[in-house]
């Protein structure tokens, strides 16, 4: 890859991590600070000696504690850069065995780089030997320096907390806006007047040719409805009951092409408390129907099954009908919109560790194939729909 | 024939209800009523032998109309609810009424319920035991009460073909559908009578009302063949318990 494409993206990628940084955590701030508070270290210095009426050597005091707060600054920034991970995730033993050993070597380190450089001091002083000084200044000043260290630590420490707690926060009310839209588009499949209006209509025409079927196919309406009705508002039913509601609602629509079609619902009995969003599978049937075998003149299949796949669900339905490829008829609205719902509520629900796919399989069957991951009820199911004598 | 009352205070269910009577040739309708007062006295009046009953009447609660002719009567009508809503079928159930008819019902669910009061009446004539309204005691359970795919079943066990577990459900093969209940075979097992259901499997209990033959397999299992020509798996473990109910 040519260079300034390369140094494109690895400033992108700096820019982008930046991004995720707090603003205090940013390096130019946190240094700053660091050498703000060594300043003011020297401040005060310098306003005691003053006040003891001696020399505080003004330039080279503010110089000294600079740059010792620069250079613990920076060692502490990159810390920050480097070992994060380790200080949010230190235990106690972590703490005494790796990073309170660190903390004594970084501080004799800086300590000697220290001495190095700055030779002049303690000032009033003959200029005395390099272990000499380093001895002096480790004496008194060892204590300060880790202290340094492990305040910057549990500062760290502190963000870290502070981090994750805003992330949590986030993470929560970002939840509670997927649930309401999910609730509100749960809502509105539960009865999806579409199929309503259709089963109305059937009857209504075949009231004046086949009384009784029109009365059948009320009562399975009905039966529909109560059984939607029970669900309330919950977003997952048990496997039972959603098969059991498409078995109803098969055999209204096999009435409704008088036979024509050969049906076949099959579930794994392992599944029968398995966890589906409810009337999951309506709409992908009432689909199979509209655009699938209405438009064959002959014998129709539709067969709909679940199957357990590990610990996963696995629900297919298959029709024949018209396939895929063929242009879709003119009143194809609510087509894309029905299965498109589908999706999105499997993504509310799952996220990627669901699946759904169309395909056809040869010429004239078309499969819709969905996989969820196996949840079973977890509150005692209530026995109440059952009594003896 | 069968003297019924209907009571019901929507006109057009009234309605409904005596046209699909109309049908049957045993019905002889000989009141209606639209209120729960008009109901005790033509049930006073009239001492039918069928009533069918709405729920919700605008002045009295139907389970109360029960109490009132209780006291009343010696001679009960059998009872056949018919509402629109499904929350009292338990309560039904325990009063013993004949059946529960969910609004609106096929004609056919009318003719299935007129059957079960033809034989409680023929029943009761034979050996007249306990009022409507007084539960029976019974040792084995004869009859149940659940909710299936939007539908309340009175279902009186003898209709049951067989049973099959499945996981932590057993399946009832009753007529044209099979119903889910959520119970362990082992506790139904006990609850029905041994005469009647026989264990043949870890996981089927069959009716030996409905059962043809019993038919032995080349490797010393067995295959229970049912009068509806399904063929049920039957272990060794367990076919001594059906040789002898055959035999006997």
């Amino acid at each position: 890859m040519p260079f300034r494409a390369r140094r494109a993206r690895l400033l992108n990628a700096m820019r982008r991590e930046s991004q995720n940084v707090p603003l205090f955590m940013k390096p130019a701030i946190f240094i700053g600070s660091s050498v703000l508070i060594g300043l003011l270290f020297a401040f005060q210095e310098w306003l005691s000696v003053r006040h003891m009426g001696y020399d505080p050597h003004t330039t080279m005091l503010f110089e000294s504690w600079g740059y010792q707060f620069l250079v613990w600054g920076t060692l502490c920034w990159l810390l920050w850069r480097f070992l994060n991970q380790q200080v949010q995730r230190a235990s106690i033993l972590a703490m005494f065995s790796a990073f309170l050993p660190l903390s004594i070597v970084i501080s004799l380190g800086l300590q000697m780089l220290y001495v190095l450089i700055f030779r002049n001091l303690p000032p009033d002083q003959p200029e005395p030997s390099f272990w000499k000084r380093f001895s002096i200044y480790a004496y008194a000043e060892l204590l300060n320096n880790v202290l340094i260290f492990w305040c910057a630590f549990f500062l760290f420490r502190g963000i870290g907390y502070y981090q994750r707690y805003r992330e949590q926060q986030e993470a929560k009310s970002e939840l509670e806006i997927q649930l309401a839209n999910a609730q509100l588009a749960a809502l509105r499949m539960q009865l999806n007047p579409h199929f309503l209006f259709n089963a109305m209509n059937s009857i209504s025409s075949l009231m004046r040719s086949d009384v009784d079927s029109a009365d059948n196919m009320l009562e399975q309406l009905s039966c529909l409805m109560r059984m939607s009705l029970e669900r309330g508002d919950s977003q997952l039913i048990t496997l039972r009951e959603e098969m059991e509601f498409i078995e109803v609602y098969l055999a209204m629509q096999g009435r409704r092409y008088a036979g024509r079609v050969r049906q076949s619902v099959r579930m794994d009995p392992e599944l029968y408390d398995a966890l589906v969003p409810s009337m999951l599978l309506q709409p992908i049937v009432e689909n199979a129907y509209v655009h699938g075998i209405s438009k064959t003149e002959a014998s129709g299949v539709l067969a709909v099954e679940s199957r357990r796949i590990g610990n996963q669900m696995r629900l297919t339905v298959m029709n024949s009908g018209v396939g895929l490829n063929s242009k879709p008829s003119k009143n194809s609205s609510g087509h894309g919109v029905g299965l498109r719902n589908i999706q999105r509520r499997l993504n509310l629900h799952y996220g990627a560790a669901s699946s759904f796919g169309i395909a056809e399989l040869d010429s004239g069957h078309v499969q819709v194939d969905i996989v969820l991951p196996l949840h079973f009820e977890s509150k005692p199911i209530l026995i109440t729909r059952f009594g003896t004598r | 024939m069968i003297r019924t009352v209907l009571a019901d205070d929507e006109a057009l269910a009234r309605q409904r209800l005596r046209q699909l009577l109309k049908e049957i040739d045993d019905i002889d309708i000989v009141g209606e009523c639209a209120t729960a007062l008009e109901t005790i006295q033509l049930v006073n009046l009239t001492t039918p032998e069928l009533l069918f009953l709405d729920i919700s009447m605008p002045d009295m609660d139907a389970f109360d109309i029960f109490d009132v002719l209780t006291s009343d009567t010696t001679k009960l009508p059998q009872v056949i609810f018919v509402t629109a809503n499904d929350k009292y079928a338990v309560r039904a159930f325990d009063i013993n009424a004949i059946d529960y008819l969910l609004k609106p019902f096929t004609s056919e669910r009318l003719h299935a319920a007129i059957q079960r009061a033809r034989e409680r009446l023929a029943s009761r004539d034979e050996a007249p035991r306990g009022y409507p309204g007084e539960p029976e005691q019974e040792r084995y359970t004869t009859r149940m009460v659940f909710k299936s795919r939007g539908r309340i079943l009175f279902l009186a066990v003898e209709e049951i073909r067989w049973i099959e577990a499945d996981e932590n459900y057993v399946k009832l093969r009753v007529g044209e559908e099979s119903h889910l209940l959520r119970k362990s075979i082992g506790a139904l097992e006990k609850r029905l009578d041994p005469a009647m259901f026989v264990r043949v499997h870890r996981s089927s209990i069959v009716n030996l009302h409905h059962v043809k033959e019993v038919r032995s397999e080349a490797d010393g299992d067995a295959t229970v063949i049912l009068m509806s020509g399904e063929q049920v798996p039957m272990s060794r473990s367990y076919r001594s318990r059906i040789q002898k109910l055959i035999k006997g």
